[in-house]
């Protein structure tokens, strides 16, 4: 079964005239453990796929299903419960809670979800160690740099063991170096950890970490492509099918 | 720790600077409640001895039956009677002094009166001319009045003699009262034990006067009931009725009281109130990315309040302690004032226990009160925040969103309350209109600020900057709409009371002007209290109509009636003659009409109080008691004076006042001169005639006008007072959300630092923005002055506490423009300076 899956999933923004379809009954699915990268120009509503199957924003018409719950069917207590304990974010501007330190902000999930403190920080410190920031568990987001600050905001992701990471061009605000670094983090939570990741970028470099792409324009999905991850680079045969599709 | 108490500290930690700034906002909010209900009820004691004093009068006078002295610890008893605020017991003993006694002059008998120093001024005032009043610890000491030290040739520092039993007793002179202005033995104080030493009646007492702690008349006739059921029927209990027009006066000063406070603690919310938004308002990514990772809308509520509840604690701390410091320091401030001025001696500050925990609940509890829109607002801020970044920064309120209709329909309540006549209404129109005022705030700015800027731009030519700062204001409204309206709420209160306190000048001075317009008035000693005045009979008038030079000559006559068991004082008036040289202020019917009715028949004029008061109107009848029994009366229209305005007063003819009441004294007698007669000829004569007549005093009308104004202009002081330390606190909340607003944007400053803006220019962008904000919280603040004002001046007349028609309080206006504009400047003189400082890269990199 999988992990995720809409049906004919619809966004509107506005009405009337200027009305603008963002999302024009898309059907994706997604694997466990699978990594897959969303692509597409400026405004094709990658970012708003995102955030649907996030449940931080209600379709037009059409259905999310995340397992067995279609979250449709939820109010916003259980909505906000359900990505608490199954859904993990990573957002383009990191999005720290700048008086908190490393430990405490990927502690967040846990703590809201009412897990002691204590053992959340112990589990926020595992995560930490494990994205390679064991030794800054104490540090500030502004003591960190953005891609040590994405870090802890993909441990921030992790701590609450979730099955699906949701990243919003994840490398979007860090320079060709960490971006890299970030891409194989995430490569690294689908292969090691076991969790499906979906990443909204239009970097065919870091979409080239992923497991299959999914491209969509003007709100439709127009192709959808497995890639070998044998070692082998992809990223030019992703550039190549960006500028066929943009064509 | 829970995670949103966590998060609430550090928040408040790690933002030391604006966390100061917020937490002052709470402190000044509860700084002024606090204080002022210390102040307030020190300054109302004052009053309240102030106008006993003047009247010579307590709440209580305890006396044995039979006259003769009883033991000390009656005092003890009634002092411990629940409600009794302060009670002191005399000994008074009349002396009789031997012919040529003193070195020159002679005195039939003086009044020995025995008293405690402390417990007496506690309850009226001894205002001495030279040197002191008795202190505690004060042994041969004595106070004695001009009067008598005038009389015997005696000076401070002399020794005045006093024949005892004991032989004579020679007691120094500390110091020198007035001269009073009733007729009697004149008074010598003495400490309490020297008198009971000297007058061989130890731990005797035979007069306890004592004052209550309220003004009401259920719980007065209560405590009355309870002291006699106490002491028994061989003592016998006297003093003010509860129907005394004394209590009108203190009413007033009630209600002009209780008016401050509500507005402070409106103040102090509304700023609290203000911060949390602000909080709201640049938090709100934080807010979404916890929305987004699992936080629930209550755990965000929570954090909120969290937050508040943390602040609000420290912030009312240190409120308490800093107001009850302000209060202190006021009142010794005041107490200068109200001594030079009003003659009267303010006690020490109280802090009640009540007051401590109404104030501690008060500000915590407003803090979360405010805090609670905010925090809901906060927990409706959708996770996609988080993940549009941009959003906070592009904001575009529809026109006909709620807040925006909410706000409309408000400032119609506020319109239809104003028509609709109806006191209760009118009020709540006035707090309405304000709130309206700042919920439609965001939709005004942008047109005001365009309007000020096209000012402004033409000063700053060619800057940029003028244009810089519009487009920062209009493209955030609610965020400029927040520091708007804090400008507005300072300055609406300053524009209100100035317009309550010119209006209600400009009515005391006209009325005055009616009242005591005639050119010489001859008054009694006690203008208003008129039962105890002694009066002349006609012929005194007669004689003064006959002075060549004096033209008409009116009179005021006086019985005591009551209309339904309440208390009226009933003036007999000339109808021809009063009308010619003094006059009413009539708020119902026609002068004219009214004066001729009197002249017929049973016809009354009454004023506002009594009407209010009795509920009556225009052509009704009243059933007024009388020597002759019950009469009828017919109100031929509602008038005022000054003298009478507090005090439930009719007037009648004179002829209706003989005929009913056998009443045929004149009381007070006011004359104008005849065209061109030679008023210092005038003068010389009625004094002469005046001689015989020692109860009444000549004294001009214009001097007595000058006196009186300058007595009011004294009385307002103290309000303008209170103004400063309700208004301060205000404007520091506009420099505290103008500071708020740079930090708020520190990266954007940084930003137009990066991309080339000069210092010069990023100071002068800040300037120009916290001068157009200040221009349009100033127009708010004006509209929601000129309404509260209004509303105010009509309360005051719609209760009948006085008829005033309300003035247009320029003065105030312009002041307030310039007050909201310097505040402007200065309160963004500090955030200017600190944005031009800032490090570039440190300002973009600021989260």
């Amino acid at each position: 079964m999988s992990l995720v899956q809409t049906q004919e999933l619809t966004k509107v923004y506005g009405a009337g005239d200027t009305a603008v379809t963002a999302l024009d009954h898309v059907n994706v699915h997604v694997n466990p453990g699978e990594f897959v990268a969303v692509m597409g120009p400026s405004g094709c509503g990658k970012s708003t796929l995102l955030h649907l199957v996030g449940g931080l924003d209600r379709p037009t018409s059409g259905r999310v299903w995340i397992e067995d719950t279609s979250l449709g069917d939820l109010n916003d207590d259980k909505l906000t419960e359900l990505r608490r304990r199954k859904i993990g974010f990573v957002f383009q501007f990191f999005n720290l809670i700048p008086v908190l330190d490393a430990t405490e902000n990927a502690a967040l999930p846990l703590t809201l979800d009412g897990t002691s403190p204590g053992d959340a920080k112990k589990k926020a410190r595992a995560w930490l160690t494990r994205v390679g920031l064991g030794n800054r568990l104490t540090s500030r987001p502004d003591q960190l740099s953005g891609g040590q600050q994405q870090r802890v905001a993909i441990a921030r992701a992790l701590a609450a063991e979730p099955a699906l990471v949701l990243a919003d061009e994840p490398t979007g605000n860090l320079d060709t170096h960490s971006g890299d670094e970030i891409a194989g983090l995430l490569r690294q939570v689908s292969d090691e950890w076991q969790r499906a990741v979906v990443m909204v970028t239009h970097d065919p470099r870091i979409a080239a970490y992923a497991d299959r792409i999914v491209f969509l324009k003007d709100g439709r999905v127009v192709d959808d492509t497995k890639l070998k991850q044998d070692g082998s680079d992809n990223t030019q045969m992703v550039t190549g099918k960006m500028h066929a599709l943009a064509e | 720790m829970p995670i949103q108490f966590t998060l609430a500290a550090r928040y408040l930690w790690g933002r030391k600077l604006r966390t100061f700034l917020t937490t002052l906002a709470i402190v000044f909010g509860v700084l002024v409640i606090f204080s002022m209900n210390i102040l307030l009820p020190t300054m109302l004691q004052a009053f309240q001895s102030s106008i006993l004093t003047a009247s010579g009068q307590v709440d209580l006078t305890i006396t044995h039956k039979s006259g003769e002295t009883f033991s000390t610890r009656v005092l003890d008893q009634v002092e411990n009677v629940s409600g009794i605020r302060a009670a002191s017991g005399t000994l008074e003993r009349p002396v009789n002094i031997p012919t040529n006694f003193f070195r020159q002059g002679n005195v039939g008998a003086v009044s020995l009166i025995g008293l405690e120093p402390k417990a007496a001024q506690a309850l009226r005032d001894y205002s001495v001319q030279a040197g002191r009043f008795l202190r505690s610890g004060d042994t041969n000491a004595a106070v004695i009045t001009a009067g008598l030290a005038d009389a015997v040739g005696l000076k401070l520092g002399d020794e005045l003699p006093v024949p005892t039993a004991q032989g004579v007793v020679r007691f120094k002179i500390v110091g020198i009262r007035p001269a009073q202005a009733l007729p009697g033995n004149e008074p010598v104080y003495v400490p309490l034990a020297q008198a009971q030493k000297v007058l061989s009646l130890p731990n005797r007492i035979n007069t306890i006067q004592a004052n209550y702690n309220t003004n009401d008349a259920a719980p007065r006739a209560v405590i009355e009931q309870t002291i006699q059921n106490i002491l028994g029927s061989e003592y016998q209990l006297g003093g003010l009725g509860s129907s005394s027009e004394l209590f009108a006066s203190i009413g007033l000063a009630q209600q002009g009281s209780n008016l401050f406070g509500f507005l402070a603690l409106f103040m102090g919310g509304f700023v609290i109130f203000n911060t949390f938004r602000t909080i709201v308002a640049e938090r709100r990514r934080d807010i979404g990315m916890l929305r987004a990772v699992g936080a629930s809308r209550r755990t965000i509520v929570a954090l909120f309040l969290a937050e508040g509840l943390l602040q609000g604690i420290l912030g009312t701390a240190i409120g308490i302690g800093m107001g009850y410091l302000a209060g202190v320091g006021i009142t010794s401030l005041m107490s200068g004032m109200f001594e030079q001025f009003l003659h009267v001696q303010m006690g020490a500050p109280v802090v009640e226990p009540s007051l401590l925990i109404i104030t501690t609940l008060l500000g915590i509890g407003v803090t979360l009160f405010s805090g609670l829109l905010p925090a809901w607002n906060a927990s409706r801020v959708t996770p996609l925040e988080a993940l549009r970044p941009s959003v906070a920064d592009v904001e575009a309120r529809k026109p006909w969103s709620k807040a925006n209709i909410a706000g409309a329909g408000l400032i119609v309540i506020a319109i239809l309350g104003l028509l609709s006549n109806n006191i209760a209404f009118v009020a709540l129109g006035g707090f309405a209109f304000l709130i309206g005022l700042v919920l439609i705030a965001p939709v005004l700015v942008k047109p005001l600020a365009n309007i000020f800027s096209a000012v402004l731009g033409v000063i700053f030519a060619r800057q940029g900057t003028a244009s810089l700062a519009q487009g920062n204001l209009t493209r955030q409204p609610s965020r400029a709409a927040i520091t708007a309206s804090a400008t507005m709420i300072g300055l609406a209160i300053i524009v209100a009371v100035v317009g309550v306190m010119v209006s209600i000048t400009g009515g005391i001075y006209s009325v005055l002007e009616k009242s005591l317009g005639s050119d010489y008035l001859l008054i009694p000693p006690s203008l208003g209290v008129w039962s105890s005045d002694v009066g002349a009979d006609a012929a005194l008038a007669d004689r003064l109509r006959s002075v060549y030079g004096v033209g008409v000559v009116s009179t005021l006559r006086f019985a005591s009636t009551t209309v339904n068991d309440e208390q009226v004082n009933l003036l007999g008036v000339d109808p021809v003659a009063f009308p010619q040289v003094s006059g009413l202020n009539f708020t119902e019917g026609d002068p004219h009409d009214a004066f001729a009715q009197l002249a017929q028949g049973r016809n009354l004029i009454v004023n506002g109080m009594t009407a209010t008061q009795l509920k009556v109107k225009l052509g009704d009848t009243v059933k007024l008691s009388s020597p002759e029994g019950e009469q009828t009366y017919r109100i031929v229209g509602i008038g005022s004076d000054f003298i009478n305005t507090k005090i439930m007063t009719a007037y009648t003819s004179q002829q209706n006042l003989k005929r009913d009441f056998h009443k045929t004294e004149d009381v007070l007698i006011q004359l104008n001169l005849a065209p061109g007669a030679d008023a210092v000829q005038v003068e010389a004569r009625l004094q002469e005639i005046l001689a015989k007549y020692p109860q009444f005093k000549l004294i001009s009308g214009k001097a007595y006008l000058q006196e009186s104004q300058q007595l009011f202009d004294a009385a307002f002081s103290i309000y303008y007072v209170m103004l400063v330390v309700l208004a301060l606190p205000s404007l520091i909340a506009m420099l505290n959300t103008l500071a708020i607003g740079v930090l708020e944007r520190t990266r954007e400053i940084g930003m137009l630092r990066a991309i080339g803006a000069t210092r010069r220019q990023v100071r002068r962008t800040i300037l120009t923005e916290a001068l157009l904000l200040a221009a349009t919280g100033t127009a708010f603040g004006l509209l929601g002055g000129l309404y509260l004002g209004y509303v105010m001046v009509l309360g005051m007349s719609a209760s009948g506490i006085m008829p005033v028609a309300y003035s247009f309080p320029l003065a105030g206006i312009l002041a307030a423009i310039a007050i909201g504009l310097l505040f402007g400047v200065i309160a963004a003189l500090l955030p200017a300076r600190q944005a031009a400082q800032m490090n570039i890269i440190r300002a973009l990199r600021y989260e």
